[in-house]
């Protein structure tokens, strides 16, 4: 198992476009965000700051299942899903032996993005433990549903529309782009169905208002469901994929 | 020994194998052969534990595949028909990731990396990208992730397709050590005179069902005739064929026949009489790929 992740670890090193998804853009459009949103609607600099960073932070954790995607369906296009299929190493292993260093790179994310905002624009962190705790789940989310997507989908283009669709349409409707309490009714009850929400709603819990980690038990818990169906669902879709796969 | 025990597999309506049944020696090379789509690579997807639901079943030295998959991948070395390495990493990394996927490491690893970085002639190799590669250096190093847990059973599909000479002769020459190391080898080529040369069993696959099976000497002898080739210019295909059953192919005509000896002295009779000097006139033997053709015929399969 550890022999995959590292192998996948070095592959990520040297993959320039993920580097561009998960660090880049993502700082880039904070401080896009952050720059156009200073001073308009009377908004506090830290309501804003506390909104932008940690909703970003969430929305670009799900673009980890681009990579997931492309790396999943060129292994088994490629015969290595099978090649690997044909050694003695159990599927589980082989799971999550790919899924660990996807989630390394979600957690390297969620720090540089986090450190980001306290370096940049003073982002209150508020208890670690919590923090942590947090953005692990984020991180088992993000990263179980891209495993999903990626045993699921027939081609790569149709992976990537449905993350742009998983990505910016939860980010959207699970109120990263904006405070939910600005919304109506019933959009605020809509995005109780988005991870995204949970995931804001946790880091809102701790860096506003100085959330312990039993503050933070429902984010944690609802975002730990999301994240166990997506690992179910990728582990049904497996012997599919496995069918699936050139030799 | 392999003991294939009523192999099926369907997909949806489509049998791709029907009740294959057929054992391999240890210690025997089988070349496994059959037109595109045949079912000889599910065959070999089913025996490598890559395809895990299929009827029937297979002993693999007494174990078996349903009931012991992960046992069974131990004793198998797999070559796919694709290349499949890690591009952007070097030979000798490539090899520590296989070598740790079926379960090698520390000092043993290093060894057997060793040894089979000089068995597929990469040596000077090993540090450097695949990137910088070519295909016939890609393919032994193909090879080489499948051997370096020293398996007892080889399972190479279309190993030389797409390489130069020299890589198909290191290949062969591989083949030939591992087959006197003791090593049950299955192996499947589009290529007759590879598999006729290599292999000391053969089975046809057709449409799923084992059409021939046996040695190659069984095999070659059941469907033996004789026939003639003649390449002459002037000549046509229909003045041939009153002497049997004729064949065009690239640089002449084959003609099939009872009675070769009879049929040449008639043949040289017809030439003299028309003034015909042919370049070749010679009699021939079956070879694995006529035998191939007659049971599965010439007509395109290019659903697989």
């Amino acid at each position: 198992m550890w022999a995959i992740t590292t192998v996948e670890l070095k592959k990520k090193l040297q993959d320039k476009g993920l580097w561009f998804w998960t660090f880049i853009l993502p700082i880039i459009f904070i401080i896009g965000f952050i720059t156009i949103f200073s001073g308009v609607n009377n908004m506090e600099p830290e309501q804003l700051v506390t909104q932008i960073v940690p909703g970003y932070t969430v929305m670009f954790s799900f673009f980890i299942m681009i990579s997931m995607v492309i790396t999943f369906i060129k292994d088994r296009d490629s015969g290595m899903v099978a090649r690997v299929a044909s050694t003695p190493l159990p599927l589980k292993q082989f799971l999550i032996g790919k899924w660990l260093p996807f989630m390394i790179v979600v957690i390297i994310q969620i720090i540089v993005l986090l450190t980001f905002g306290v370096v940049v624009y003073d982002l209150p962190l508020g208890d670690p433990l919590a923090l942590s705790v947090l953005s692990l789940t984020l991180a088992f989310i993000s990263t179980s549903w891209g495993l999903a997507m990626s045993l699921l989908v027939n081609t790569e283009n149709m992976g990537i529309a449905l993350t742009q669709v998983i990505a910016l349409g939860g980010a959207m409707l699970g109120g990263l782009w904006m405070p939910l309490e600005i919304m109506p009714d019933y959009m605020q009850t809509i995005a109780k169905f988005f991870p995204q929400f949970w995931g804001l709603e946790g880091y809102k819990l701790i860096l506003v208002e100085n959330g312990q980690i039993i503050d933070i038990w429902l984010p944690i818990l609802v975002l730990i469901s999301f994240g166990l169906a997506g690992g179910l669902l990728a582990f049904l879709a497996y012997p599919r994929f496995l069918r699936q796969s050139r030799s | 020994m392999i003991d294939v025990q009523g192999v099926s597999k369907t997909y949806g309506s489509n049998q791709a194998l029907d009740n294959l049944q057929f054992q391999i020696n240890e210690g025997n090379c089988y070349g496994l052969v059959g037109p595109n789509g045949a079912g000889k690579s599910t065959f070999m997807k089913i025996l490598v534990g890559v395809l895990q639901r299929f009827d029937g079943d297979i002993q693999v030295f007494n174990h078996s595949v349903k009931e012991n998959r992960l046992g069974v991948k131990s004793y198998i070395g797999y070559v796919p028909q694709d290349i499949c390495l890690e591009e952007l990493l070097t030979a000798k990394d490539n090899l520590i990731y296989f070598g740790k996927l079926y379960g090698l490491s520390g000092e043993h690893l290093r060894k057997r990396i060793k040894t089979v970085l000089e068995q597929i002639g990469l040596s000077e190799k090993a540090n450097q990208k695949l990137t910088e590669f070519s295909g016939g250096m890609k393919r032994r190093l193909n090879i080489g992730c499948a051997i370096l847990h020293e398996p007892s059973l080889i399972v190479l599909d279309e190993p030389t397709v797409g390489i130069d000479p020299q890589s198909r002769h290191s290949i062969f020459s591989l083949i030939q050590e591992l087959k006197e190391a003791g090593s049950t080898v299955v192996y499947s080529s589009h290529y007759m005179e590879e598999v006729e040369e290599l292999c000391d069993s053969v089975g046809l696959i057709d449409k799923g069902k084992l059409v021939e099976h046996g040695t190659m000497k069984q095999v070659l002898n059941k469907h033996r005739s004789a026939s003639i080739f003649v390449s002459a210019e002037g000549i046509s295909e229909e003045e041939l064929s009153s002497h049997g059953v004729t064949i065009k192919k690239k640089t002449g005509f084959t003609v099939n026949c009872d009675d070769p000896l009879l049929t040449m002295e008639n043949m040289i009779e017809q030439f003299r009489n028309k003034g015909i000097h042919p370049e070749r006139l010679e009699l021939s033997q079956s070879r694995l790929e006529d035998i191939f053709f007659n049971l599965t015929g010439t007509q395109l399969r290019d659903n697989g």
